[in-house]
């Protein structure tokens, strides 16, 4: 095998690593292995265009692998106990992580942005830690880092590998980013990163966003005690710019129905495969098709009423801790929640019934 | 030289919220003007845009495309390939 970093120095034909694998290990290598793996992609995707029969390296294994991800991750942590929450301020600068302006245990700052970071932060920790047996992003105890204030206008906020970072909105689309739904979601970018991850474009992609929405909802509705029947299941309500005619970014409950506004267009969601939409922006919709397990995951909540991030979102974590797929499709990711459920609530459960249910209502067979 | 800078990806994946700014370099004060050259220097940016790019969940794809009298050169950035101090000096432009 080609797994050697002396790899990078020989012909790229002569590497019989296929690209699936190479883009694996890219995602979960260490430092030296993930550049080995992506210098090594680089010249695939410089092959590829000279020679069109390297377009396809191969196919994922059919079977999932028991990998360390897996076994590691599902197994409740030792010691866990606190969050270490790190908020710094980027005073408007593109530089990471900032000035360190709130460490755990700290007072308020009287800063809203920081302050409210350091809240949530702790909120989706305590999601986590009490309901899934996680210590913190890692399952580790790493150190929640953020920075608010990142960038001047910045109409975005991102997990960018190691910490989160949170802009102000340009105050006409955006007017913040600092709300519990949207912390939880950059957080659970991190969760996933760190439970095998998903590689972020078309179908997996979309998957990576929508377990991030899922979580980030989630964290939200625990946070303010709701029932699945009381909570809006909107991502990044009252964010949108004061001028913009929509409730929030995005529904998981209606898809496609967060925003209609002259500027911004109607909310692109689709909440059926019937409607998947095919497109190479936003790294193959990403953030468009996400929708679909969005709405799959509602409706398996609605069907069982109650608390959304007890059986339910135990169902979601547990599938993600023992997907060993970065390449998954909604298929896939609709097999894993069932492999899941079945596990959780038991084989012919009526649990199992409405999950079936659920994935088959978005034209999702499984 | 003429600066064209197109985003788009990001949190919210709206296309109306993402930058779109074009500049003409002879027009801006001597200091800009020489950080703007410095930093959209073509080959600069073709090394950038080979430097590995690492976790891109919600991070922004620059397309910038730098005109000056003899061609025309296009780039794709991630956010992640961009250092620093060229977001910053993207923002103030």
């Amino acid at each position: 095998m080609c797994f050697s970093l002396h790899c990078s120095h020989h012909h790229p034909v002569a590497c019989i690593v296929p690209p699936y694998m190479l883009r694996v290990m890219a995602l979960r290598g260490d430092p030296r292995t993930a550049e080995m793996a992506r210098a090594l992609l680089k010249q695939t995707e410089k092959l590829r265009d000279e020679r069109a029969e390297l377009n396809r390296g191969g196919l994922p294994p059919a079977h999932p692998i028991s990998g360390a991800f897996a076994t590691a991750a599902v197994s409740p942590a030792e010691g866990l106990c606190c969050p270490d929450r790190r908020i710094h301020d980027g005073q408007h600068k593109a530089a990471l992580p900032g000035k360190l302006i709130r460490s755990e245990g700290d007072g308020p700052t009287g800063i809203p942005d920081a302050d409210t970071a350091y809240d949530a932060a702790g909120q989706v920790f305590s999601l986590f830690a009490k309901e899934y047996g996680r210590n913190s992003l890692d399952g580790e105890g790493m150190p929640l880092v953020a920075t608010v204030h990142h960038r001047r206008d910045y109409n975005n906020a991102f997990w960018n590998g190691t910490q989160m970072a949170y802009g102000t909105g340009d105050g006409k689309v955006f007017r913040t980013f600092l709300e519990l739904s949207v912390i939880g979601h950059e957080m659970a970018h991190g969760v996933i990163q760190h439970s095998g991850g998903l590689i972020y474009e078309n179908q997996s992609g979309a998957l990576n966003e929508s377990i991030a929405d899922v979580f980030g909802s989630l964290a939200l509705q625990r946070a303010l005690g709701q029932e699945v029947h009381q909570a809006d299941w909107l991502v990044g309500r009252g964010i949108l710019g004061p001028g913009i005619n929509g409730a929030a970014l995005r529904s998981m409950k209606a898809p496609g129905t967060a925003y209609s506004d002259d500027l911004l267009g109607q909310d692109p969601q689709p909440w059926h495969m019937d409607h998947f939409v095919a497109t190479s922006d936003d790294n193959g919709g990403v953030h468009i098709n996400s929708g679909i397990p969005n709405h799959a995951f509602y409706l398996f909540c609605a069907y069982l009423g109650g608390r959304a991030w007890e059986l339910p979102g135990r169902i979601w974590y547990r599938a993600l801790q023992t997907l060993n797929n970065p390449m998954a499709s909604f298929s896939d990711w609709a097999d894993q929640t069932m492999d899941a459920a079945i596990e959780l609530a038991g084989r012919g459960s009526i649990e199992t019934v409405m999950l079936r249910r659920a994935w088959k209502l978005v034209g999702i067979a499984i | 030289m003429i600066i064209e800078i197109a985003a788009q990806g990001g949190f919210g994946g709206i296309a109306a919220a993402n930058l779109h700014k074009t500049i003409d370099v002879q027009d801006q004060p001597e200091q800009m003007r020489q950080d703007l050259c410095e930093a959209f220097e073509p080959d600069q940016l073709a090394r950038l845009a080979r430097q590995p790019c690492g976790d891109c969940a919600d991070r922004l794809t620059y397309r910038i495309t730098v005109t000056d009298d003899r061609r025309t050169r296009s780039f794709t950035l991630r956010e992640a390939q961009i250092p620093p101090d060229m977001l910053d000096l993207i923002d103030q432009m």
